[in-house]
């Protein structure tokens, strides 16, 4: 009798046990769908550590951030990623081990090789959308490359932004001159030539060209070729900071009031940060608004509320950070615009998504709407360093590319 | 043709040149007397101008004084590496040294990226920065006094070794260790002088071209592409090295200017190619016959 009823208890228990943990569970079994998966080859050491470590720091904070507003369409977010030393062997392996494991929907390349070299398979793959630190003009080229999009303008489109912003300085038809400074190599060159065609169109004369080979000693033997030809403006690109500092310091030594530009790698605080007073006056074309810059927007406050919060010391945030920022936000938006269409999440569906973004507002990363074309976001903006505020401010409004 | 662009090309390749000539000779010294290849070279100079960095960046001491004692550290660094890495080997084949030399440069440039980060850097600024006019000719002052720094030392060394016990006992170990250790010289501490003296040179050297084109990680691929510099004056030749340093970085520095940037490397690997057919063993390199 007292078995019966101690084993009626225990069924009611075990039954009441399952009642509870049913009643407490199925809120989070209605949540309980499938991650959406952020991949990435990261290189957080090598020669692009110094950017590596702060875009897996925005990947990371964005990742945090999305998941804390229910993910994207309830659908939880995981970031999963392999250091790579900035090798593209080893983000070859890395792309193979996380998609084995993971099945990404969208990816971070770590560089322009690698993004070429894994074209072949990510096409046949057929379920990844891809973009990453390249801005490579090659990338745009959507019969070869149709699953991989550049977050921001390419090269040759930074190239155009900021030729326009020299043609308008042209006054009373009296167009300024421009010298290109870059550095051998893929990256280097991969902007000069449509470059010197968009100069040629806007009556800009391109009046020199200098090739620097990476890990030159010393420069002035171009230094002293730019002081032949005098050029209004020279360009640099290739280039994170050296030998831009040398080119710069050289040239006013020489008593040349030549400005002098760059493109986005060429364009972080690291050049205020390292040179000083002598980074004054220099410009730089920038898709995005400065962590530090007086703009604001829903996106952008958020992204500052995020950073501070995930790390309360760093401080500043370069623009690798914002860079894979905005590289996540544009998946969110790509992975819930084919999930709202119904469709699975291949890469043709979401190289669709991507394709029809249009006025699309980024809540303040970038200031004006934005219009995918050719798989780019040709926008951008020229912003000066002003060294002794030790930040730069825009000189130019929105620039969007037709 | 312009005399007055081509004196002033010549004059900032041949105060480059000599730059590489210092280099060069920190790789010269240690083969020279222990027969190994550093291939660490770039890296040591690499970690002297990182010191030099934290000394006068960082801890804000005067640049003349942090520059000896980053210059310094840098030699004590060779030092330990001999002492503790290379001479364990000893007797070992050679692609197995130059394998660990190899090792060492991986090693501290986890060292550095773990110190100081990979970021970028510049150093703090400690030279003149005045131009320099030799007659109407324009050398860009970084370039200017950072030659005369490295002459000053070059010309020390080359007393040193001419007149020194020290430099003597060094001369006597590379023309023949057995009789060097036969007559007394204490060959081991040769081998750990040679190591201070070549990671000194290298030291200067890294900080000089530091100053000038800046910091990072990756720096110590310098003093790989100075191995062409090596090869053309000889190995084992400390003429060599100041004779090609000033060679290479002139031809460099002129083929640069006249033909582009991207034409710099292929005039050197040419000079290079030409040479290993005419003379295999360098300008001035000891021509070695080995009788069976």
């Amino acid at each position: 009798m007292f078995r019966n009823i101690l084993k009626k208890g225990r069924r009611l228990a075990g039954l009441g046990s399952l009642v509870a943990a049913l009643t407490v569970a199925a809120p989070a079994m209605a949540q309980d769908k499938e991650p959406i998966v952020f991949g990435g080859s990261i290189p957080l050491s090598g020669v692009f550590a110094f950017a590596g470590i702060h875009i897996h720091a925005g990947l990371t904070d964005y990742t945090d951030w999305i998941n804390n507003q229910g993910g994207i369409n309830g659908h939880p977010v995981k970031y999963v990623m392999e250091d790579t030393a900035y090798e593209v062997d080893r983000s070859v392996a890395a792309f193979k081990k996380i998609s084995g494991s993971d099945s990404p929907a969208t990816y971070y390349g770590d560089s322009t090789g690698f993004m070429k070299t894994i074209a072949s398979e990510l096409n046949s793959q057929g379920d990844t959308l891809m973009s990453g630190a390249s801005f490579a003009t090659a990338l745009t080229d959507n019969e070869q490359y149709p699953y991989q999009f550049i977050p921001g303008p390419n090269y040759s489109q930074m190239f155009g932004i900021i030729l326009e912003y020299i043609a308008d300085q042209g006054k009373d038809g009296d167009m300024p001159t421009v010298a290109f400074v870059y550095s051998d190599t893929e990256f280097g060159k991969d902007p000069i030539e449509n470059g010197k065609a968009r100069a040629a169109e806007l009556g800009i004369e391109v009046v020199e060209n200098i090739v620097t080979k990476p890990g030159s000693v010393d420069v002035s033997a171009e230094v002293l070729k730019l002081r032949r030809v005098r050029p209004d403006f020279v360009v640099f690109h290739g280039y994170v900071l050296s030998p831009i500092n040398e080119f710069m310091v050289q040239m006013r030594q020489m008593g040349l009031d030549t400005q002098f530009m760059g493109t986005f790698w060429s364009s972080d605080k690291l050049i205020i940060d390292k040179m000083g007073a002598d980074a004054d006056g220099y410009m730089g074309v920038m898709p995005y608004n400065y962590y530090d810059s007086e703009e604001s927007g829903p996106m952008l406050d958020a992204l500052r509320a995020q950073a501070e919060k995930s790390d309360p010391e760093a401080g500043y945030r370069p623009t690798g950070y914002m860079q894979a920022w905005f590289n996540a936000m544009v998946w969110t938006e790509v992975v819930k615009r084919t999930l709202d269409a119904g469709k699975d999440l291949t890469a043709e569906n979401m190289a669709a998504s991507l394709a029809s973004i249009e006025d699309w507002d980024t809540g303040g990363i970038i200031g004006i709407p934005v219009t995918v074309k050719d798989m780019s976001f040709p926008v951008g903006r020229i912003w000066r360093v002003n060294a002794e505020a030790g930040r730069y401010e825009p000189v130019s409004d929105w620039i969007h590319l037709d | 043709m312009d005399w007055l662009f081509f004196g002033e090309i010549s004059l900032a390749g041949l105060a480059m040149g000599g730059l590489y000539a210092l280099i060069a000779l920190g790789f010269v010294i240690i083969y020279k007397a222990t027969r190994v290849i550093n291939f660490a070279i770039g890296e040591i100079m690499m970690f002297a101008a990182y010191l030099f960095l934290a000394f006068a960046g960082g801890m804000e001491l005067s640049a003349w004084i942090a520059l000896p004692m980053a210059v310094i550290g840098g030699s004590i660094l060779g030092g330990v590496i001999e002492k503790t890495m290379i001479r364990p080997m000893l007797g070992e084949s050679p692609i197995s040294v130059v394998m660990v030399t190899i090792g060492i440069a991986s090693i501290l440039v986890g060292l550095v990226e773990f110190i100081w980060t990979a970021n970028p850097q510049l150093l703090p600024s400690f030279l003149p920065r005045e131009p320099v006019f030799i007659g109407p000719l324009y050398l860009a002052p970084k370039i200017a006094y950072g030659f005369l720094i490295g002459s000053a030392l070059l010309i020390i060394y080359l007393l040193y070794f001419r007149f020194s016990r020290g430099g003597v006992a060094l001369r006597a170990t590379a023309s023949d260790q057995a009789a060097a250790y036969s007559m007394g010289i204490n060959v081991r501490r040769v081998f750990n002088m040679a190591w201070v003296f070549g990671s000194l040179a290298a030291s200067l050297a890294g900080v000089l071209v530091a100053a000038t084109g800046g910091l990072s990680p990756q720096f110590g691929i310098i003093g790989l592409s100075v191995l062409v510099v090596v090869i053309v004056g000889g190995l084992d030749s400390i003429l060599g090295a100041l004779v090609a340093g000033v060679f290479i970085g002139w031809l460099e520095t002129v083929a640069g200017a006249y033909l582009g940037g991207e034409y710099r490397m292929p005039a050197t690997f040419l000079v290079l190619a030409v040479i290993l057919v005419i003379r295999p063993y360098g300008l001035f390199g000891t021509h070695e016959i080995e009788r069976v």
